[in-house]
């Protein structure tokens, strides 16, 4: 939309609540990326950090919806400032949720680090939460630049998601098979994967967003999914 | 279990009720409203928008040929209500005013009663044999403009008595007095308050079981909040014209959008 309304505090109040979900989506990158880090170089304090981060991502998401609330009232957006402003609702929901999944990741490796390191697990995770959080990045650009296509590519992209999240499901359930003292440690680690192939899934919400933002519409075909890997049957698994 | 009840938003038929098919309005040289194609639903609130000297309001009068009255104005094309054209020399202009009624931007009530406000169209039209038939056709009237409650105790009193919003409400019922088909109104709500506003948003909503309503507005609102369908007129043409819906959430041209979004078009 380049055109500005004729009421200039209008295109403040939007700039402002597009401000607001940008600097959420800038402390959510960073925690899916802490998180990541604090897990493999097994570092507490940082851990400790992102958990305690996710308070300012809760309070920014609680300052997008009074924002978006007073601009519903006041204003009565209509059209494109309509699916602006529906469109920040539900990023800012989705940005909550991915600061509560590395937030839990941060707890889980609070105990983790606590425990015999599983071998190779770590570097597997790191890739996988960089990955969800270049897809981010992406789909938070394509918000702003409103580029259905960008939104498009990172709706597909979360296959590759998929994939690392079976792949390190079978990982830690041979694991697991092979030496019971791997359980704790193993479904400790299989829930961070499981969380940042909740990010991953999040961030396809958005990108979902920016398609209707742009377009008017959300997208009808099915994106490819890959986590039928969750659903094997272990007995049947030979590692 | 209970009825859905049915959505503001759905149109009863898919009737068309007036269809305009290259029509072009000239006034002197200016020429204001450039061919302008479109069909208007019957039984459906149909709201035209756009800035004002855009034409919503010329080609209003078109449909019931109130510019006739204007020396300087011309009007081409071709405009049918129920398939017949109205612009036939046949066509007495008279008779299709009672046909397709109107109401203006200010409550303009006659200098009279309101009894023979409402009774006046009636009596010229010959629509009542006797005092009683006239009388239940003001009251009829009165009631289905949602006034007559408030005026029954005082129908020798002048129309001109009333406050704005029940002088409006008087015009809708001296309007539906002649059993129009189509209503026309030219930003109806203009010149009344929040509540007197919201009465004859009510009406409206009501006349369309019978009527295909025709509105013009300036307010966006408005339009959003009582027509199904919406038409944006700009510069003469009629840029756009769909569901209220579609029109509110995702106008498919630019102009559209930044007009009721509020932008420089």
């Amino acid at each position: 939309m380049p055109e500005r309304h004729i009421v200039s505090s209008y295109d403040r109040d939007l700039e402002s609540i597009q401000a607001t979900i940008m600097k959420m989506g800038g402390l959510v990158e960073a925690a899916i990326l802490d998180a990541a880090t604090s897990l493999e170089e097994r570092d507490e304090e940082l851990a400790e950090r992102v958990r305690r981060g996710d308070k300012a991502i809760d309070a920014l998401e609680e300052k997008v919806n009074e924002e978006t609330v007073r601009l519903l009232a006041l204003r009565q957006p209509s059209a494109g400032d309509l699916r602006t402003v529906l469109t920040v609702m539900k990023i800012s929901s989705n940005l909550e949720r991915i600061g509560d999944y590395a937030k839990n990741m941060a707890k889980r490796t609070g105990v983790l680090v606590q425990m015999q390191p599983v071998d190779g697990s770590s570097g597997a995770i790191r890739r996988m939460a960089k990955t969800v959080e270049a897809m981010l990045k992406d789909v938070l650009d394509s918000y702003i630049q409103r580029d259905a296509e960008l939104a498009t590519d990172v709706r597909m992209r979360d296959e590759e998601v998929d994939q690392m999240y079976n792949a390190l499901f079978r990982e830690f359930l041979t694991f697991m098979m092979e030496d019971p003292r791997n359980i704790t440690a193993c479904m400790h680690l299989h829930f961070i994967a499981k969380n940042i192939e909740r990010m991953g899934d999040h961030v396809t919400a958005i990108a979902e967003q920016v398609i209707y933002l742009v377009t008017g519409t959300l997208p009808e075909d099915s994106r490819p999914k890959a986590n039928r890997g969750a659903y094997i049957n272990p007995e049947v698994t030979d590692g | 279990m209970y009825d859905t009840p049915k959505l503001e938003s759905e149109t009863v038929t898919d009737e068309v009720k007036i269809s305009a098919r290259g029509c072009q309005v000239h006034y002197g040289d200016n020429h204001a409203i450039k061919d302008v194609d479109i069909d208007i639903q019957d039984k459906t609130v149909t709201s035209f928008i756009g800035p004002s000297g855009c034409g919503k309001s010329t080609f209003l009068r078109c449909l019931n040929r109130m510019n006739d009255t204007i020396d300087i104005c011309r009007v081409q094309g071709n405009i049918t209500l129920d398939g017949q054209d109205i612009y036939d020399p046949r066509v007495d202009p008279v008779q299709l005013r009672a046909r397709v009624g109107m109401v203006f931007q200010k409550p303009n009530p006659f200098p009279k009663s309101i009894y023979d406000n409402v009774a006046y169209g009636p009596k010229i039209h010959g629509m009542a044999r006797n005092k009683a038939d006239l009388d239940g056709i003001v009251e009829k009237s009165l009631r289905r403009a949602a006034i007559w409650d408030e005026v029954k105790d005082r129908l020798g009193a002048p129309g001109t008595g009333l406050s704005g919003g029940q002088q409006q409400r008087l015009c809708i019922a001296r309007a539906v007095a002649t059993e129009p088909e189509v209503l026309l109104m030219d930003e109806p709500c203009s010149a009344l308050d929040p509540i007197a506003t919201a009465q004859v948003e009510e009406l409206i909503d009501e006349l369309r079981q019978d009527y295909s309503v025709v509105i013009v507005t300036h307010s966006m609102q408005q339009a959003a909040r009582v027509s199904q369908k919406t038409a944006f007129f700009h510069l003469g043409n009629l840029v756009e014209y769909g569901d209220t819906g579609q029109i509110f959430t995702n106008p498919a041209d630019t102009r559209t959008e930044s007009y009721i979004t509020g932008r420089i078009g």
